[in-house]
């Protein structure tokens, strides 16, 4: 691939926003005063990561960016000494992050690392599902952490208990100490995070490559299919939801929930009766931990977990009731899923003529099926329960600010970067201490109004697929298995820059996400509150899905996503309701409106706009 | 209803391979695809006992038996010419007695209350005893008068010199009734060549269909580039697309059976000419195929344009795979000894780029 991206320091910087970089850490933005570094920068690949960014970075949400940074990189790099590959590096470009595997360049080096590696990964894979079961106890003692936390407004005098007990710390201090504690706790979360991540996707990418050398051109998807269909939590916030559907049934009340009342009402309500008491006894069981579902990817501050607002779960159990009333079956076929996996397994098994290529399958099969469990769990752990309460507890911090005047509204807060937010905490309290006005309150509000401008101006830029020189092998196994950067990705890169789009305007090309064909009117729907205005029949157009859009796949009749690959949540769930879904497209919310007609081709992702609403 | 031996037609659903002596083995052979699910274009036999029935009902059978009698393996060229003359001038020109001819026409009508009056259908000849392309098969017959024409001319083939000859140098008698098969002319709007594997590589899980418009001739001799779908054989999704260019198409001329190229129109080019729902019907009955040979095969197919779906899938053609089926099976993957040595065996190898 001879072809060249765009030098990464061409990039132009959008007008009006000179001088965005303050923004971020300093070392994201790509720069040429060090001509080592910036000749490093040009000669490596750089992919804007969409599949898990849709949107330009508040500065404060960079921190999962940074975490994963790390985490991710160290353990390639330091833990399990991956022979040919390092770490994975990150820039932001206009508000938009890029990252780029980087690769070890010395055989010799990446031969001493083999037999490291050889004992290191070795030692996980012999103990995999013990020390999972440990793994589920230190996230379990991080989340009680979090979950403990309380952050409240600076008293106007410290407490009589101080003084009489001799505790002699200020409850300045111990905000400012709570505030370590909590991004702390956030990088420690993160650091599980890939405690096992990428030897799973380490065992994903043997697989994988070994199921292309076997059958070449085998669809991800279907080596998916083979390795999982087991019981994944992320399926279970859902199957609560039937079941208190089908428990409110049971016990009578399901005309009360049906009532068109917001989830605190009902709940008044539903204690008004002796049978309601009881639903609602079931409910608080299901709300811990399962209602810890973000309504989104769990990336962003905006996004809220079903416990934050009860209306959502309310909403899906009414849908649920409607759909059982009608004599529907809803819920995942747990046990078709698994003869479906082992059908498709053993018949390609049975193609294979040699007992070399045998063995081969058997052990890429083996492994993935090891590590799968623990490559679509951990992220109920980590992107939902744990961020969701993070966010509650950093939602409380930007209340206690704003209450001290120093932004506008709360959710100022998520404009500036994590250092700035202490020091802001730090400006507050010693203003408090001192008992003068803090800079903050004329500081803040006017960085803050040109910052939100700025941010309004990356929404509105279009961050390139690529830059920088695509290079001749990736080894990294997270660019491989989780952004599917391949010869043809790029190529299409490459070519979609060249041509200025290789679709026509009426085109959006996506990847394919689950098989078939659907054409229907479309339902662009920006959060999952708005999953009631559905209509039987309708193309769903979202960000992306979690499992809080569960109960909508029994109405739609295909899904098409900004963000996601073959093996996100949309992607499985419609697989298995037999959905075309198209993942990835990009920017299929803002290009497609509600009441347009489309057509969605789930086998080559192509999304066409037919005819456009009136 | 008679028993089958003495009827004068039986429909493709009524036979089986073990029926070869009462239909002819090319017609038997539909029988048993069709039993086994495969599809193919829907039509009736009419029965060796009913060509019979018509040299004895006309009083022609004894004159055209007596023509060369015994058998002569030395047989000359010029006297089969001479025997061929007459024998093909008494069974095309005798009267077909109503008894047969009638039994024959209301199959034909059957078919024409299906897929329109005067219904284009092609008479196939179809002996017991293999006799590679000796005898003759007729395509584009529309309308009773034609039809029984050329069912006459068909059995009449039976004695063109080739074949006579053919029959002469094997000992066989001079006097040879044969079967003869009437299937639906295949409308095609599409049609193409099935591999059950990929053609490029030999990778068995997949299957490949070339297809474009008009009937097979286009995509069999190279006339244009179809559209190649790749398709995987254990979930039956495709896996590739490439659209083809599609410029033109073979047609038959209007009431004849001759072919002639067309301009496939811009806007049809430019889409896939399947639609998906054809091409998982074509995938799963190509999976059929290759599970009654048990190998590999090389399919043509139809998409017919008078036939609802599913029913319009059209096999017209089925042989073993050729090139694949005669490789010498090698491994794809080095051997490793466990798990941890394939891991470090593909993380070392990565992805290639360029």
């Amino acid at each position: 691939m001879a072809k060249k991206f765009m030098d990464p320091h061409d990039v132009a910087t959008i007008p009006g926003t000179e001088g965005w970089e303050k923004m971020y850490p300093y070392q994201y933005p790509f720069s040429k005063d060090d001509p080592e570094r910036a000749a490093y920068e040009s000669s490596q690949i750089w992919f804007y990561d969409g599949l898990h960014y849709p949107i330009p970075h508040y500065p404060f949400d960079l921190i999962w960016d940074e975490a994963w940074s790390m985490a991710l990189s160290q353990y390639n790099t330091r833990h399990w000494l991956i022979p040919p590959a390092l770490g994975i590096d990150h820039r932001i470009v206009n508000g938009y992050v890029y990252i780029s595997p980087v690769g070890v360049p010395d055989p010799e080096e990446i031969g001493r690392r083999v037999p490291l590696f050889m004992e290191r990964a070795g030692f996980y894979f012999q103990n995999w599902d013990s020390l999972y079961e440990n793994w589920k106890k230190k996230m379990g003692l991080v989340i009680d952490k979090l979950a403990a936390m309380n952050f409240t407004d600076l008293p106007v005098m410290e407490d009589i208990s101080i003084i009489k007990e001799g505790i002699g710390i200020g409850s300045g201090y111990k905000l400012l100490k709570q505030w370590d504690e909590l991004i702390d706790l956030g990088l420690l979360c993160w650091q599980y995070h890939f405690e096992f991540l990428n030897l799973a996707y380490a065992a994903q990418v043997t697989f994988f490559a070994t199921g292309d050398q076997l059958f070449p051109g085998i669809p991800i998807a279907t080596l998916v299919k083979m390795s999982a269909g087991f019981d994944p939590i992320l399926f279970k916030p859902d199957a609560e939801l039937i079941r208190l559907a089908k428990f409110a049934i049971q016990l009578g009340i399901d005309d009360v929930i049906a009532k068109p009342l917001k989830a605190d009402e009902l709940m008044k309500e539903l204690e008004q009766h002796a049978t309601g008491k009881e639903w609602l006894a079931e409910l608080e069981k299901a709300r811990y931990p399962w209602f810890h579902i973000s309504t989104g990817t769990g990336w962003f501050h905006t996004e809220t977990s079903w416990n934050d607002n009860l209306n959502v779960p309310f909403n899906a159990i009414k849908t649920n009731i409607k759909t059982l009333k009608e004599g529907k079956e809803i819920g995942r076929p747990t046990a078709q899923i698994l003869e479906e996996r082992d059908r498709i397994a053993h018949e390609y098994r049975a193609l294979l003529k040699t007992d070399a290529d045998r063995d081969a399958f058997d052990q890429g099969l083996g492994l993935a099926r090891l590590v799968l469990p623990y490559a679509e769990d951990h992220n109920f752990y980590v992107e939902h329960w744990f961020h969701t309460l993070f966010w509650q507890k950093t939602h409380q911090v930007s209340k206690i600010l704003q209450r001290a005047g120093f932004f506008e509204n709360a959710e100022d807060m998520y404009y500036l970067k994590r250092d700035e937010i202490k020091a802001a905490l730090w400006d507050m309290i010693t203003g408090w201490t001192t008992g003068v006005k803090s800079r903050g309150q004329s500081y803040w509000p006017k960085e803050v109004a040109w910052r939100k401008g700025v941010y309004q101006k990356f929404k509105e830029w279009t961050p390139p697929a690529a830059l920088g020189t695509p290079p001749d092998v990736v080894t990294e196994p997270f660019t491989i298995a989780l952004w599917g950067i391949t010869n043809s990705t790029l190529t299409s890169w490459l070519s979609g820059g060249e041509e200025g789009g290789a679709t026509a305007a009426n085109e959006i090309q996506g990847s394919p996400g689950s098989s078939g064909v659907a054409e229907g009117k479309a339902r662009v729907l920006k959060e999952v509150e708005e999953l009631a205005d559905l209509q039987q029949g309708e193309i769903l157009v979202c960000k992306t899905t979690s499992p809080s859009w569960a109960p909508c796949f029994v109405t739609i009749a295909g899904a098409i996503t900004d963000v996601g690959g073959p093996m996100c949540h949309a992607a499985i769930v419609c697989r298995e309701y037999g959905l075309p879904t198209v993942v990835g497209t990009g920017k299929g919310t803002q290009l497609i409106k509600t009441g347009d007609l489309v057509r969605m081709d789930g086998d080559t992702g192509l999304v066409t706009i037919l005819e456009r609403a009136k | 209803m008679l028993e089958k031996e003495k009827r004068f037609t039986l429909g493709y659903d009524e036979l089986e391979g073990k029926d070869f002596n009462l239909v002819g083995k090319k017609n038997a052979n539909l029988g048993e695809m069709l039993k086994a699910g495969i599809p193919i274009s829907p039509g009736f036999a009419v029965t060796i006992h009913a060509n019979d029935q018509y040299l004895i009902m006309t009083g022609i059978k004894e004159q055209i038996r007596k023509l060369i009698d015994p058998p002569d393996k030395q047989v000359s060229f010029e006297t089969a010419k001479e025997a061929s003359k007459i024998a093909m001038e008494l069974v095309e020109n005798a009267e077909i007695p109503a008894a047969i001819g009638d039994v024959i026409l209301s199959e034909y009508h059957k078919m024409c209350e299906k897929y329109g009056s005067a219904c284009p259908v092609a008479v196939r000849s179809s002996g017991a005893a293999s006799m590679p392309g000796q005898m003759e098969t007729y395509l584009n017959i529309c309308g009773d008068k034609d039809l029984i024409d050329y069912v006459k001319k068909c059995w009449s083939s039976a004695y063109n010199t080739e074949a006579i000859m053919y029959r002469m140098n094997k000992g066989m008698e001079f006097l040879f009734n044969i079967g003869a098969g009437i299937p639906k002319m295949v409308n095609s709007r599409v049609s193409g060549i099935i591999f059950t594997l990929n053609p490029i590589n030999g990778d068995m899980s997949k299957i490949s269909i070339d297809a474009s418009y008009g009937l097979g001739e286009a995509v069999v001799s190279g006339l244009v580039t179809p559209d190649t779908y790749l398709i995987d054989k254990i979930t039956l999704d495709p896996i590739k697309i490439i659209k083809g260019s599609k410029e033109i198409q073979c047609v038959y001329r209007e009431n004849a059976s001759d072919i002639v190229q067309t301009d496939v129109p811009e806007e049809k080019r430019r889409v896939n000419c399947l639609s998906m729902e054809e091409v998982r019907e074509l995938a799963r009955v190509s999976k059929l195929i290759e599970k009654y040979y048990g190998t590999a095969y090389d399919i043509e197919f139809g998409i017919d344009a008078d036939i609802p779906f599913p029913q319009n899938v059209i096999i017209l053609q089925v042989r073993p795979e050729s090139v694949w089926n005669k490789k010498e099976v090698v491994s794809k993957t080095e051997g490793k000894k466990d798990p941890m040595e394939l891991m470090l065996g593909q993380l070392l190898a990565g992805v290639k780029i360029k």
